[in-house]
């Protein structure tokens, strides 16, 4: 209980490193100095302190969704095992309430966005949902061969203690569908935090975005918010991946978190590297490289089902 | 049952004073309101009864016609339909005043409202029926009222064809059922369903009954392929009408399969479930998928209600194959998942068609192109509509969610505990399950933010007004129910639970414990609803004490530098699914013309314009070609018969066969 609160405080304190590392590792890769690693935590200090403009078009719908987005991110960490072991609320499901909790916060903000009354920002939703309609069925196969490995209905079972059962042999034979789980996932997590080959958070032009136009005439408290949820659920997404990976329940606690903190450093270097080394997809591909995603998942699932 | 069958006089004295009372006293439709609604809560309050733990009840009228007694009976399951008839009939009798007051200055309306009360007391005797004389009865009378109330604005063609569309399907349905209870009847000796029950059916015949209810509720229920008379049959009819024939009318189908595999235990085939659950997915994916071109408001929200049928029908093929490869966790947690889904979307399909008419009351129009910027001009049914949306996406803390967790659980459940049976193929379903949930958010994405959002796109948007506090009461009143049942699992799980202990065929003891793993992560779940408004809360005062010192000003929408945009240039409803449209192009069915100076998309239903008005057309083709035979000569006819006669008499002589008619 203690150890999983102490992860939760250290994983929504630490995750606004999490863009920065991605940001500084593309720009050294690109011969580029690049901002601070700490560059989140000063915007978002500083947008907390100003004021806020609203279009004249918008409504408390405008102002409500990063409130919601930003609530309904933190109530999907509650359900993270974040130390390896369980999480602070954890019940049969619980896997289906995580994202079902971030579609909730994912309706507020597509529907801030068509708030504005902007065709781009209405694009970019449309573009938002559209992508989410691949991530998500992919996302599900992923919980579908953790479920069956760990026979367990809670992200707790999956990603904690189950994952290590004393079953001589079940490693093994469980590795392969792992593996193609913790690939499923990371192109879920880089469809579900607005990532290259995705969606470009470094875009320039109001067209070709999707994540950042949705956001674009927030600002103050409520683009902090919009920052900040997106840096928490990109280390949710991050922490996932890392719990397939390193299944960490065995270690002390301290240990755990030392390993999570260190998994999600070197899941934002990875995105980091993806993001200076491939081009971002064009649009109309983008659902054939989720769907290849969720294939690869299926597949996972055909093999854990036999 | 007093308390039911008073509720149910109750509403037939409100629709006759509607019908007999209209132009003779100005309190007619007031009357009727007021009999209906406290009809409607003494109905409920008798299923409520029933649901807290009372043993079930029947009554027994010694009816001297064919068919032996006439039974009605109050289960768990009958309860779970009746309270979902009780609770919308009655939000529906409150709107419906409102919504045809307008009407009722140039015409009569009394005799829709004495229908709509006819079709509430149908309803109630179909879910509570135990024989299958007064069931078949009642359903006919659910069927026909709809019809007439369908065709209320009866000087527009569309609604006269959507009518006629309705009135063969729904007939198609009833003679599966005739089939049905007449082969089921025959072999038990019985028409009442308990002999029914205990008839030693064998062989192949308890499929054949399965494959015909299927055929005679599935129309009723309208998943696909026989979906095809829902779309056009809800938007026709008056708002209040379509909610109680989207919410409630479709689940009596749902409520029939539940009855028939309750009383056929033991005789529980796996196709069985295998084709409900492909049938459910198909369903649940294609009407989304058609939902979302959609241009007409009620139209899509009656293509949403094909998808959740499917989601139902997802729950009660994996309770069915739970039964047939003996997983009793799986049946209960499919079959309450399928009873509790019916409700919700009871709740929040009529919460939205309640939301589509008061908007096109307000403006004058149903297409979504020409709406916009109603949340202003409308906050009141905005934030209804709203509540409905997220809950019929399944979205946490709201009703829905309650229903498609519990339906994961059994989904995923499937393939859990070490699972050796083929049902845990079932675990595929969570994965079509998850894409139906996308789907419904993109469409819904659509409806609030092209209708609601945005500016206004036409003179009757702009000019729009909220609507007045009979249409305002029954949308409060049904999204506060969508919050409660999301707020407090309990409830929600509680209503459904004994339903599909009932259906199971397992005693709430051991339903209790083989739901146990679930069941116990209720509190835990409850936390978890609860943290969601509340961190929301907590966030939206620390914004606000943020910005209560600071400037906040207001300014026009950033249109990258270009400064003369117009309402017109707003992002249309059709752009917004294009990508997903492009996406599945193959199955959605969207037809596009061309011209000069105009681009028109109409979305078409494949099943009915390409399936069967083709297969109608040859039908018309070969019966065409004995028109001859029917002229309207009456000489000619008689010799027809004389002829006909005639050779049966030769054929009877032949075959010396006939005892009485010796030369």
């Amino acid at each position: 209980m203690s150890s999983a609160l102490a992860s939760l405080v250290v994983v929504l304190l630490m995750a606004p490193v999490l863009p920065g590392l991605s940001a500084r590792t593309k720009a050294i890769l690109t011969g580029r100095r690049g901002q601070p690693v700490l560059q989140l935590y000063s915007d978002l200090g500083r947008l907390l302190r100003k004021g806020a403009v609203y279009g004249t078009a918008t409504t408390w719908m405008f102002a409500l969704a990063p409130v919601v987005v930003l609530a309904t991110v933190l109530c999907a960490a509650l359900l993270l095992p974040l130390d390896g072991r369980a999480a602070l609320i954890r019940f049969s499901g619980d896997a289906v309430a995580f994202a079902y909790v971030l579609a909730l916060g994912r309706l507020a903000l597509v529907l801030g966005a068509m708030d504005t009354g902007s065709s781009f920002e209405a694009m970019g939703a449309s573009r938002e949902v559209t992508i989410a309609s691949f991530a998500e069925p992919a996302l599900f196969l992923a919980l579908v061969v953790l479920a069956v490995l760990t026979d367990s209905l809670s992200l707790s079972g999956m990603l904690g203690s189950r994952l290590v059962p004393g079953l001589e042999g079940f490693q093994m034979a469980a590795a392969a569908p792992l593996g193609l789980v913790a690939i499923t996932l990371f192109v879920v997590l880089l469809a579900e935090t607005a990532r290259v080959p995705v969606d470009d958070p470094a875009t320039h032009l109001e067209l070709t975005m999707i994540h950042e136009v949705m956001i674009l005439d927030h600002s103050g408290p409520d683009l902090a918010f919009l920052l900040y949820a997106g840096a928490v659920k990109l280390a949710l997404f991050g922490s996932i991946l890392v719990g397939v990976v390193v299944p960490r329940a065995p270690l002390a606690p301290w240990l755990a978190l030392v390993v999570l903190v260190g998994g999600l450093v070197v899941v934002a270097v990875l995105i980091g590297v993806i993001e200076s080394v491939t081009a971002r997809l064009r649009l109309k591909r983008v659902p054939q490289f989720l769907v290849a995603a969720a294939t690869l998942a299926a597949l996972g699932v055909i093999l854990v089902l036999r | 049952m007093t308390f039911l069958f008073s509720g149910l006089g109750l509403i037939g004295l409100g629709a006759l004073a509607a019908w007999l009372l209209e132009g003779r006293s100005r309190a007619s439709a007031a009357l009727f309101q007021v009999l209906a609604v406290v009809g409607c809560a003494l109905g409920g309050g008798a299923a409520v009864r029933v649901l807290l733990g009372t043993p079930a009840e029947q009554i027994r009228y010694h009816a001297q016609v064919l068919g032996g007694d006439w039974v009605w009976g109050l289960d768990a399951l009958s309860a779970a339909f009746a309270l979902a008839v009780f609770v919308v009939g009655a939000a529906a009798i409150v709107f419906g005043v409102a919504y045809l007051a307008a009407e009722a200055r140039h015409r009569r309306v009394g005799p829709s409202h004495a229908f709509v009360g006819l079709l509430i007391v149908a309803m109630a005797l179909v879910v509570t029926a135990r024989a299958a004389v007064p069931f078949l009865i009642a359903w006919e009378v659910m069927a026909l009222s709809a019809y007439f109330l369908v065709v209320f604005d009866d000087t527009q063609a569309g609604v006269r064809r959507a009518g006629l569309i309705y009135l063969v399907a729904t007939h198609t349905g009833t003679l599966a059922l005739l089939a049905l209870f007449a082969l089921w009847g025959g072999r038990s000796g019985s028409f009442e369903f308990d002999r029914m029950m205990a008839a030693d059916l064998g062989g192949p015949l308890p499929s054949v009954l399965f494959g015909l209810a299927l055929v005679g509720f599935g129309v009723k229920a309208g998943f696909v392929p026989l979906h095809f008379w829902l779309p056009e049959a809800h938007p026709a009819a008056p708002t209040h009408v379509s909610a109680l024939m989207s919410g409630l009318m479709i689940k009596t189908g749902v409520y029939g399969l539940l009855r028939v595999i309750t009383m056929v235990p033991g005789a529980v085939a796996p196709w069985w479930g295998w084709t409900l659950l492909l049938l459910g997915l198909t369903s649940g994916v294609l009407g989304v998928l058609w939902a979302m071109v959609q241009h007409d408001l009620k139209r899509l929200l009656a293509y949403h209600s094909i998808e959740n049928i499917g989601i139902i029908l997802m729950g009660v093929g994996l309770g069915t194959l739970g039964l047939a490869y003996g997983r009793p966790t799986l049946a209960v947690l499919g079959f309450s998942a399928a009873v509790l889904h019916s409700f919700n979307h009871a709740l929040f399909k009529s919460l939205l068609f309640f939301g589509a008419g008061a908007v096109a009351r307000a403006t004058g129009t149903r297409e979504i192109e020409r709406l916009g910027g109603l949340a202003r001009r409308m906050p009141v049914t905005w934030i209804a509509f709203l509540v409905g949306a997220a809950a019929i996406v399944g979205l946490p803390p709201l009703n829905g969610f309650v229903g498609e967790w519990l339906l994961y659980n059994g989904l995923f459940g499937s393939a859990l505990g070490q699972a050796t049976t083929p049902a845990r193929f079932a675990v595929w379903g969570a994965a079509g399950l998850a894409l139906i949930g996308a789907l419904a958010l993109a469409c819904f994405a659509k409806v609030g933010g092209v209708v609601f959002l945005g500016h206004a796109r036409s003179p009757h948007s702009r000019e729009a007004r909220e609507v007045g506090l009979g249409f305002l009461v029954p949308m409060i009143a049904l999204a506060v129910l969508c919050f409660a049942l999301g707020l407090f699992p309990f409830a929600a799980v509680g209503l459904a639970w004994p339903a599909g202990a009932l259906v199971a065929g397992l005693s709430s003891g051991s339903a209790a414990q083989v739901g146990f793993p679930v069941i116990v992560g209720l509190p835990a779940l409850w936390l978890f609803t609860l943290a969601i408004p509340a961190v929301a809360v907590l966030l939206w005062i620390l914004r606000a004490g943020l910005l209560q010192r600071r400037a906040v000003t207001r300014g026009p929408t950033w249109g990258c530098a270009y400064a003369a945009t117009t309402p017109r240039m707003q992002y249309t409803g059709s752009s917004f699914v294009a990508p997903l449209e492009a996406a599945y192009r193959g199955v959605v069915g969207l037809e596009v013309r061309r011209a000069p100076g105009s681009f028109v998309t109409e979305p078409i239903d494949r099943v009915l314009e390409h399936v069967l008005l083709p297969a109608w057309r040859v039908v018309l083709d070969v019966s065409g070609r004995f028109r001859a035979l029917q002229h309207g000569r009456l000489n000619l006819y008689l010799v027809y018969v004389l002829a006909t006669v005639l050779a049966l008499l030769v054929w009877l002589y032949a075959a010396g066969t006939g005892a009485g008619i010796r030369p």
